[in-house]
């Protein structure tokens, strides 16, 4: 693509996405039983023809870091161009976490402008979607914008959740309003900015905070040449506990609207080598997206297993997204459950038990039950559903058989277990 | 590290008795265990202990080879120094001709030793399915201070003459060398691992060369000479799992092994990948309906039907109505609705019409054109093969490459034959 670079927000710490997050970025999260988000964004730019790609972290960012490495799977391994890890970083006169969007891209400008590119292409990490930002690039150019927006339309309803983008009949943005209750328009911002190199340059001289606030909205304000790229596709932001479980649940929908079959536009990601699924007597498979390297001998109904996931004789996994290498023991049940990587589940416990409980504190969760890597519980214990088992839970913080519905179980630190 | 190790691997063979599966690829290219080639275990088995220069010798039908090692990217062989390099036969130099035998094979690429420092040669087969850890090999070879090393294994009775079979004294050392015996007094075969003595195998193949009554055979000629003459071949016993698919009957057990709770290798094991190229593939979907058992299926599967004791390979579809029974379905391969498919080996991109059934009914019959290899009930389908709609195929049936519905009469009967068009060669 002509000359454009992409700049991926990756840094972002996701709260919401609780122990999921907690040690790695959003970006980084597992997703559809074999990917990472960030694989989407990083498909979109090799597939639309983009080789230069700088990925702005911050959060715990080594997970990220290792997932990435040279680029290759997205043959963004390059001589010229090519993938650019952009981290904070000290010099002698400036000492520098990203203090927001746009100051991360500024804190790294000497880097961008020394590949020269016409255009920036910025990206949000933390999206599910499937777009070729060539479409973008014919809007832009057509209305030779100075920034060109992608938009999708939303439900009134989550107007909310977004940046509405009031346009005119050429498609040029009047207004952006963040978050608004009530909307006069159907257009969210996707966090997709397509800007003329020189005037990005310029308008982060003065060092802004926020990419929205101090950036788009200034150039609406003084009249630039924004404009919207109507995008109608399927593009799910995967900021939220309940968010990203419907977005992995939509794949096991009969017509999915994210495609992860299409030969012509595959999702490149890092592959490790493992063999085919084991399926064993006696299993029952439904509904599920089950990646090589796991051998399922139980009953798996409408989840999503990742590589190396082991579900044992009798046991039950409904309803659940279950990550690499954990393993369901014999007779155990995950029912509407997240289980994070290497979770060892003993025998006959179940995680998601009883009733969801009801009511404000809980609410985020939507009834699901979190547990976090590395987590062993032991055989027999029940864990009431909306609860959160941090990462690292061992036998000794499991003080009773049944963990009661909305109980947090924190995170170990791995620091001050003495070995 | 005192020297670098270097290994050829012997990909060259013709594997005749895989009948179309190896019809338009070379034996080490035909895919097994639901993802993998056949040389991806001595390519593994090679980089995983620490072997990372490699020449693979190619001759019959290597495009399919060349393009599964391409740079070697899947086994960390794409390196500046060292990697793999394929050898294939080639004009220009003035002994050019193509490999009379393996020993030839490798005569003839001696001078890709000359620039490497390497004390020992490693000779390997790529025809093999198991996992050895050569390290060990080396430790044998150098304790006895053998001038050539033979990787050997107990084979059944029945089947020593279809091996070279070595006869060895209390020390290990070889006394007795015969290829393929019709009986024999040992039942240690040879796996066609050899470790030579660099200068060794120099002079070795030398000599063979200039005998004109030679083969120019490892298994035939060279060694069972070595061992007349009383020079110091000494043979390792290798006790695991190795596995010569050499016929269909044991290219189709030999798969349906690794569906067993205790398969013959652990496939999972992080200490020992088995790395190949895989193409970037989705999860397996298993849609609303199916069932699966018994069965190894590998990413890029879509299953809504029954799959049951069967390997099905990448991006095979399986739709609503469709049974897989007791079968082996190669790469991106389709099911049509309700077709049935039962104790068939099916190449790739086949495609199979709604309703078609691929083995029925008895197998008594054995096939007609290839009787001594196609007996025991099972049916091949070649790569490519359009199956028309509701057809029916009998056992011992055997459908070539890239036919279409015009090259079909009507039902085929057991042991009967499809021709697709001629190969170009």
């Amino acid at each position: 693509m002509a000359h454009a670079l992409a700049l991926v927000l990756s840094g972002g710490g996701g709260e919401r996405l609780s122990v999921l997050t907690s040690e790695r970025a959003v970006s980084a999260v597992p997703f559809g039983g074999k990917y990472r988000i960030i694989d989407f964004v990083l498909s979109n730019c090799c597939h639309s023809g983009i080789d230069q790609v700088g990925v702005l972290t911050q959060h715990a960012p080594t997970s990220l870091h290792d997932h990435i490495g040279a680029g290759r799977p997205w043959d963004l391994d390059r001589r010229a161009g090519g993938v650019l890890i952009l981290q904070p970083y000290l010099t002698r006169s400036h000492a520098g976490w990203y203090r927001g969007t746009a100051d991360a891209i500024a804190q790294n400008w000497d880097a961008i402008e020394e590949r020269r590119p016409a255009r920036v292409l910025v990206l949000s990490g933390d999206h599910v979607y499937r777009m070729d930002y060539r479409a973008l690039l014919r809007t832009h150019e057509q209305r030779s914008a100075a920034l060109t927006l992608a938009v999708a339309r939303v439900p009134p309803e989550d107007s909310r959740r977004f940046g509405m983008a009031r346009l005119d009949r050429d498609g040029r943005v009047l207004s952006l309003v963040e978050k608004p209750e009530r909307a006069d328009t159907p257009f969210a911002s996707m966090g997709i900015y397509l800007f003329e190199f020189e005037v990005l340059g310029e308008i982060l001289r003065p060092r802004p905070v926020d990419l929205v606030m101090d950036v788009v909205r200034p150039m609406l304000e003084s009249g630039e040449r924004v404009y919207a790229h109507e995008f109608s596709g399927y593009w799910e932001d995967v900021g939220t506990v309940g968010s990203y479980y419907r977005s992995n649940r939509e794949l096991l929908s009969p017509q999915p609207g994210m495609v992860l079959h299409d030969v012509r536009w595959p999702i490149l990601t890092r592959d490790e080598e493992r063999p085919p699924v084991l399926v064993t007597e006696g299993a029952m498979i439904e509904d599920s997206l089950v990646a090589n390297g796991c051998r399922v001998s139980g009953t798996v109904r409408r989840s999503v297993l990742f590589p190396g996931v082991r579900v044992e004789r009798g046991a039950e996994v409904v309803d659940s997204v279950v990550m690499a290498d954990t393993v369901i023991g014999p007779e155990a049940r995950a029912d509407r459950a997240i289980l994070d990587k290497y979770v060892r589940v003993g025998e006959g416990a179940v995680v998601g038990h009883g009733e969801t409980p009801r009511g404000g504190e809980w609410a985020w969760l939507e009834g699901l039950t979190l547990v976090g890597k590395d987590v062993e519980i032991p055989a027999g214990v029940r864990i009431g559903r909306a609860s959160v088992v941090g990462i690292g839970a061992g036998p000794h913080d499991f003080a009773a058989v049944e963990l009661a519905a909305g109980t947090l179980l924190p995170s170990r630190s791995w620091l001050t277990d003495v070995p | 590290m005192t020297s670098s190790r270097y290994a050829f691997i012997l990909a060259g063979g013709v594997g005749s008795r895989l009948c179309l599966l190896s019809e338009r690829r070379a034996k080490p290219a035909v895919p097994f265990g639901g993802k993998y080639r056949i040389i991806d275990f001595t390519l593994s088995n090679c980089v995983n202990s620490g072997i990372y220069d490699i020449g693979v010798l190619t001759q019959y039908r290597p495009t399919s080879l060349n393009q599964h090692i391409g740079t070697g990217r899947p086994w960390d062989l794409d390196r500046s120094r060292g990697g793999v390099q394929i050898l294939q036969p080639s004009l220009g130099s003035v002994e050019s001709d193509w490999y009379q035998g393996t020993g030839d094979a490798i005569y003839r690429n001696l001078m890709h030793l000359r620039r490497r420092r390497t004390e020992q040669v490693l000779v390997l087969s790529g025809d093999h399915v198991y996992e050895m850890d050569y390290n060990v090999l080396y430790a044998f070879h150098y304790a006895k201070q053998a001038a050539v090393t033979v990787a050997v294994t107990e084979v059944p009775e029945e089947s020593i003459s279809s091996f070279g079979i070595i006869e060895t004294d209390r020390a290990g050392r070889v006394v007795g060398f015969e290829e393929k015996p019709r009986q024999a007094r040992s039942r240690l075969a040879s796996m066609g691992v050899y470790l030579f003595d660099h200068p060794s195998l120099h002079r070795w193949l030398m000599e063979d060369a200039a005998c004109t009554d030679s083969k120019h055979d490892f298994g035939k000629d060279v060694l069972p000479r070595l061992v007349a003459r009383g020079e110091s071949v000494y043979a390792y016993r290798f006790q695991h799992y190795w596995q010569d698919v050499g016929t269909l009957d044991s290219y189709y057990q030999a798969n349906r092994a690794f569906l067993s709770d205790q398969p013959p290798l652990d496939l999972n094991n992080p200490d020992w990948v088995i790395h190949t190229q895989s193409a970037d593939r989705p999860p397996v979907r298993i849609e609303h309906g199916a069932h699966a058992e018994r069965s190894l299926i590998a990413n890029g599967c879509r299953v809504a039907g029954r799959v049951t004791r069967s390997v099905l390979f990448p991006g095979v579809t399986v739709p609503r109505g469709a049974v897989v029974r007791d079968s082996i379905v190669m790469h991106d391969t389709v099911v049509g609705r309700d077709a049935v498919v039962d104790q068939a080996i099916v190449d790739k991109q086949v495609e199979i019409g709604d309703g078609a059934v691929v083995g029925s009914g008895e197998g008594s019959t054995a096939n007609r054109s290839c009787p001594d290899h196609l007996m025991s009930g099972l049916t091949l389908v070649g790569k490519g093969a359009q199956i028309p709609e509701g057809i029916t195929i009998g056992r011992n049936a055997r459908i070539g490459a890239f036919v279409t519905e015009v090259d079909f009469t009507g039902d085929v009967p057991s042991g009967g034959v499809v021709d697709g068009p001629e190969s170009m060669h």
